[in-house]
C-alpha cells in the first residue's frame, strides 16, 4: 500500500511537470529543453531556501519564480536573438546546470533534518492521529494518506487555475501563438512576448514540480532532471490517448492522469524486478513508439485498403 | 487615410538574389476609398501590402495611416490601425480554436489583453448575429474548430474578423485567389458588402480582372515595382476587362526589350 501510495504521490508531483511540457510542446509546439534544468532548479533553490530555515511555501514559491525565470531567458533567446528554439533551450538548460551547483553549494543536499512540505503534511496528519488505518485491508500509513490528499488538492487547483488562464484573452492569445502566429501579429500580439510568457509559465510549473519532488524524496540532486522533459512527454502522449479527444479541458486532465497512470506502471514494472538502470532506456523507446506508431498503423491501413481494392481490379 | 510615400524595398541586397521589389512607390489613398491593385507576378503588389502591414521594414520612404508614422512600428502594433486577410485561408485563423474563441481573439484587435474571460455571456448574441450575416450556416457551429471548415468559410470568418473592430485600413492580399470559383465569388460579395456598409477604406489585390473592373473606386496598375496606372472615379467605371487586358499586353512587349534598351528607345522617340 505505502509503494501505491508513494507512486501515486510522486505521479501527482510530477503532473505539474507534464502540465509544463503539455504547455510548451503541444501548445506552443516549442520543443523546450530548459525543461531538464527548470526541475533541478527548482529542487535547488528550495534546498538552499529550506536549509536557511525558509519555510516551505516560500521554498516553493520562489522555486516556481526562478523556474520562471529560466523560461523567459530561453524566450528571449529564441525570440530577440532569433536562436533555433531547440538550442535555445539547450543553452539554458546548460548554464543552469552551473547555476544549480552553485545553488545548492554541492551535488546533493539531503533534506532530512528541515521543515519540508512532507514534514509539515506530517504534522497535518497528526490531528488526525497518526498512525497507520486499513485501506482495502492494506495497511495505510495516515501520514501518506495525508500528503497525497494535498498533492491532489494541489495538482486539482493547478489545473483548474490553468483551464481558466487559458480561456482568459490572454490565454486565448497564447493558445492562438502555436496554432498560427502571423494572425495573432495580424490580430495585434506579440507573438513573441506570448512565447516567452508561455516559456515562463510553463518551467514555472516545471520547477514547481521539482521543488516538491525534493521535498518529498528527502534530498535535492544536480543530475534529478536528467530525462524528465521524455518523462514529461511520456506522460502527455499517455493523457491524450486516455482521453481520446482534443478538446483542451481533456487534454489538461489527461497530462495529470498521464502522469499518475506511467508512474503506477513504472513502480508496478520495478516491483517485478525492472532493473532501474533501464528506466530511462525503456521510457525512451515507448515515446519513440507513440510518436511513431500511429503513423505506421494508419500507414499499413492504408496499404492494406490499397492491396484489398487493387486486388478487386485485377 | 494612407501616405505611402516614395517606398524602396531591395530583399537579399547584393547577392545573387537580389530583388528590387518596390522602387519607390508613392500613393495616398482617401478615407472610404476601395482600391483595387493589379499587377503581374513579381510586380509588388503582394510586398506593398506587406509593407503597410509591417511584415518587414523598408528601406527608405514612409508611411503614414490616418495622420500617424508607422514607418518604424512593428507589425502587431500597427494591428490596431490594419485588418487583414492573406491568400492563404489557413493564415487568418487559429485551427484549433472555435469559430466562437477566433472571433473573440478579434475583438481585442490592437487593445491589451487581459485576464477577463474571452467568451463573456454578452458576447454570444453579437457573435451569432455577425456570422449569420454571412449566409453560409455557420452559427449553429460556433464551437466547432475553424480547421474544420472549409476555405471559402474560412475566408469569410477571417474577413468577419478583420472588421469585428472597424479598421482604419483593410488589407485584402488576393483573398480569393485560392478559393474555387462559386466561394471566390461569395467571399469578394461579403467583402463588397462590409466595405460598403462600414465605409471602410480598403486596398485589394487582385489576379481576378473581372474583380478588379466591377470593384472598388480606383484602380492602381503595377509593374517592377512601381505604380505604372492610377485610374479612379469615372474613368474607373468606365474601365473594361479588355482595356485591363491591352494594358497588361503594353506592359508585356515592353518587358521583352531588355530595361536599358527600353529606356534608350523612349529617350529617343518619345
Amino acid at each position: 500500500m505505502s509503494l501505491l501510495l508513494g507512486a501515486l504521490i510522486i505521479g501527482l508531483i510530477l503532473a505539474l511537470l507534464s502540465l509544463g511540457v503539455f504547455i510548451s510542446f503541444r501548445i506552443f509546439h516549442f520543443p523546450d529543453m530548459t525543461a531538464e534544468g527548470s526541475v533541478t532548479l527548482g529542487a535547488a533553490v528550495a534546498a538552499a531556501l529550506l536549509m536557511t530555515g525558509h519555510g516551505p511555501l516560500f521554498a516553493t514559491s520562489a522555486a516556481a519564480l526562478a523556474g520562471g525565470v529560466a523560461g523567459m531567458l530561453t524566450g528571449i533567446l529564441h525570440t530577440r536573438f532569433r536562436i533555433n528554439g531547440l538550442l535555445a533551450g539547450i543553452i539554458i538548460m546548460t548554464a543552469l546546470y552551473s547555476v544549480n551547483l552553485h545553488v545548492m553549494g554541492r551535488s546533493n543536499v539531503p533534506l532530512m533534518e528541515v521543515s519540508t512540505f512532507a514534514s509539515w503534511s506530517a504534522g497535518i496528519a497528526g490531528y488526525f492521529g497518526g498512525g497507520t488505518l486499513l485501506l482495502f485491508n492494506r495497511p495505510a500509513s495516515v501520514e501518506d494518506l495525508t500528503i497525497l490528499g494535498i498533492t491532489v488538492t494541489l495538482v486539482i487547483a493547478v489545473v483548474l487555475a490553468l483551464f481558466a488562464f487559458f480561456r482568459t484573452h490572454l490565454g486565448l492569445a497564447m493558445r492562438a501563438t502555436g496554432d498560427n502566429d502571423q494572425m495573432v501579429r495580424a490580430l495585434g500580439a506579440s507573438d513573441s512576448i506570448m512565447l516567452t510568457a508561455g516559456l515562463a509559465l510553463s518551467n514555472a510549473l516545471v520547477a514547481t514540480a521539482g521543488a516538491l519532488l525534493a521535498q518529498y524524496q528527502g534530498f535535492a540532486d544536480v543530475q534529478m532532471g536528467i530525462g524528465m522533459l521524455v518523462w514529461g512527454l511520456a506522460s502527455v502522449i499517455i493523457g491524450e490517448a486516455l482521453v481520446g479527444t482534443s478538446r483542451f479541458g481533456y487534454v489538461l486532465a489527461g497530462a495529470v492522469f498521464g502522469s499518475v497512470l506511467f508512474r503506477l506502471l513504472v513502480a508496478v514494472a520495478l516491483r517485478w524486478g525492472l532493473d532501474p538502470n533501464d528506466l530511462k532506456l525503456i521510457t525512451a523507446v515507448f515515446v519513440f513508439a507513440a510518436l511513431v506508431l500511429p503513423g505506421s498503423f494508419a500507414n499499413l491501413r492504408r496499404r492494406a485498403q490499397q492491396r484489398a481494392t487493387g486486388g478487386g481490379r485485377a | 487615410m494612407l501616405e505611402i510615400n516614395r517606398i524602396r524595398k531591395t530583399f537579399n541586397a547584393g547577392t545573387a538574389n537580389e530583388v528590387r521589389s518596390l522602387q519607390g512607390v508613392t500613393l495616398s489613398i482617401d478615407e472610404g476609398s476601395f482600391v483595387v491593385v493589379i499587377g503581374t507576378n513579381g510586380s509588388g503588389k503582394s510586398t506593398l501590402l506587406n509593407a503597410v502591414a509591417g511584415t518587414f521594414y523598408l528601406d527608405e520612404g514612409s508611411i503614414d495611416i490616418a495622420g500617424t508614422a508607422v514607418t518604424r512600428w512593428p507589425e502587431h502594433q500597427r494591428a490596431r490601425y490594419i485588418g487583414r486577410v492573406f491568400q492563404n485561408p489557413f493564415s487568418g485563423t487559429a485551427p484549433t480554436l472555435s469559430i466562437a474563441e477566433n472571433l473573440a481573439l478579434a475583438s481585442r484587435r490592437g487593445q491589451s489583453r487581459g485576464l477577463g474571460l474571452a467568451l463573456g455571456s454578452g458576447t454570444r448574441a453579437r457573435m451569432i448575429e455577425a456570422v449569420q450575416g454571412l449566409g453560409m450556416g455557420l452559427e449553429s457551429r460556433l464551437d466547432n474548430a475553424i480547421g474544420s471548415l472549409s476555405g471559402g468559410q474560412r475566408q469569410a470568418l477571417t474577413l468577419l474578423m478583420a472588421t469585428w473592430l472597424k479598421p482604419k485600413l483593410l488589407l485584402l492580399d488576393e483573398h480569393t485567389a485560392a478559393l474555387d470559383p462559386r466561394s471566390a465569388d461569395q467571399v469578394v460579395r461579403i467583402t463588397d458588402r462590409i466595405i460598403a456598409r462600414d465605409g471602410l477604406t480598403a486596398m485589394m489585390v487582385t489576379h481576378s480582372m473581372q474583380q478588379a473592373i466591377t470593384y472598388g473606386d480606383r484602380l492602381v496598375m503595377m509593374h517592377r515595382g512601381e505604380v505604372i496606372h492610377d485610374v479612379s472615379g469615372p474613368d474607373k467605371r468606365r474601365l473594361c476587362v479588355n482595356d485591363l487586358l491591352a494594358r497588361f499586353e503594353e506592359v508585356r512587349r515592353a518587358d521583352l526589350l531588355d530595361p536599358s534598351a527600353a529606356a534608350l528607345l523612349r529617350a529617343r522617340y518619345i
